[in-house]
């Protein structure tokens, strides 16, 4: 499962290069914070959460790579809103 | 070259041989015969592949992960430095391994990027591909 993190997070940074560079680094700041955050935050054994992540990860991946999501606002939104659906 | 040296002296006594092995062959000493059947064998594992690695790549690994891991500038990174004493985590290690594919131009395959531990294990694998891109 950790591999699967990684390689989703590696897939979000590899999506990031092909964005502005000023675009980019907004994204690799706020997918490495999310990332982290869930790191510390998520119990490594609560699976389920952990899958759902992934899964909400992967579309939101998709979204980004697709070369319309240009701008980082997109993004914005939905990690906000995922954050508050958290509390 | 180093396999002749190394294998006539282990030849001649055995205290050689781990006076020498100092470096990693310690515990092949130990295995007696198997010390020298290693030493003369054409070296396509492990053992070649972290002598071939040059230094200036090495140096270059060394200062990206330094850079990627916020460093200071006199800390010691070497080539047997394993990133995780360095205080990166799994996530850290990803984004130098990604850091090292825009350093060099290369494409690191996600099963390879699993297995980088160490500065030597990047580099390694840097050589190795920098060489298939040429090929």
């Amino acid at each position: 499962m950790q591999k699967q993190v990684l390689s989703l997070y590696r897939g979000f940074l590899r999506a990031a290069r092909s964005k502005s560079p000023e675009d980019r680094h907004q994204v690799e700041t706020i997918v490495s914070t999310e990332f982290r955050q869930n790191s510390k935050q998520v119990d490594r054994k609560n699976f389920i959460y952990i899958e759902y992540l992934l899964r909400r990860g992967k579309k939101q991946l998709e979204q980004l790579k697709s070369p319309d999501t240009v701008r980082l606002s997109s993004l914005n939104v939905s990690l906000s809103q995922t954050k508050n659906s958290e509390k | 070259m180093a396999a002749t040296t190394g294998s006539s002296i282990s030849m001649r006594s055995r205290l050689a041989t781990s006076r020498i092995s100092g470096v990693k062959l310690a515990s092949l000493s130990s295995q007696g015969r198997s010390s020298l059947s290693f030493q003369l064998r054409p070296l396509p594992s492990r053992l070649q592949i972290s002598c071939a690695a040059k230094p200036e790549t090495v140096d270059k690994v060394c200062k990206i992960v330094k850079k990627q891991l916020a460093l200071p500038e006199d800390s010691v990174v070497a080539g047997d430095s394993k990133f995780a004493e360095l205080g990166a985590d799994s996530l850290d290690t990803v984004e130098i391994v990604m850091g090292l594919e825009e350093e060099f131009g290369i494409s690191v395959e996600e099963d390879s990027a699993q297995t980088i531990a160490t500065v030597q294990d990047a580099a390694d694998l840097i050589e190795k591909l920098i060489e298939n891109n040429g090929a």
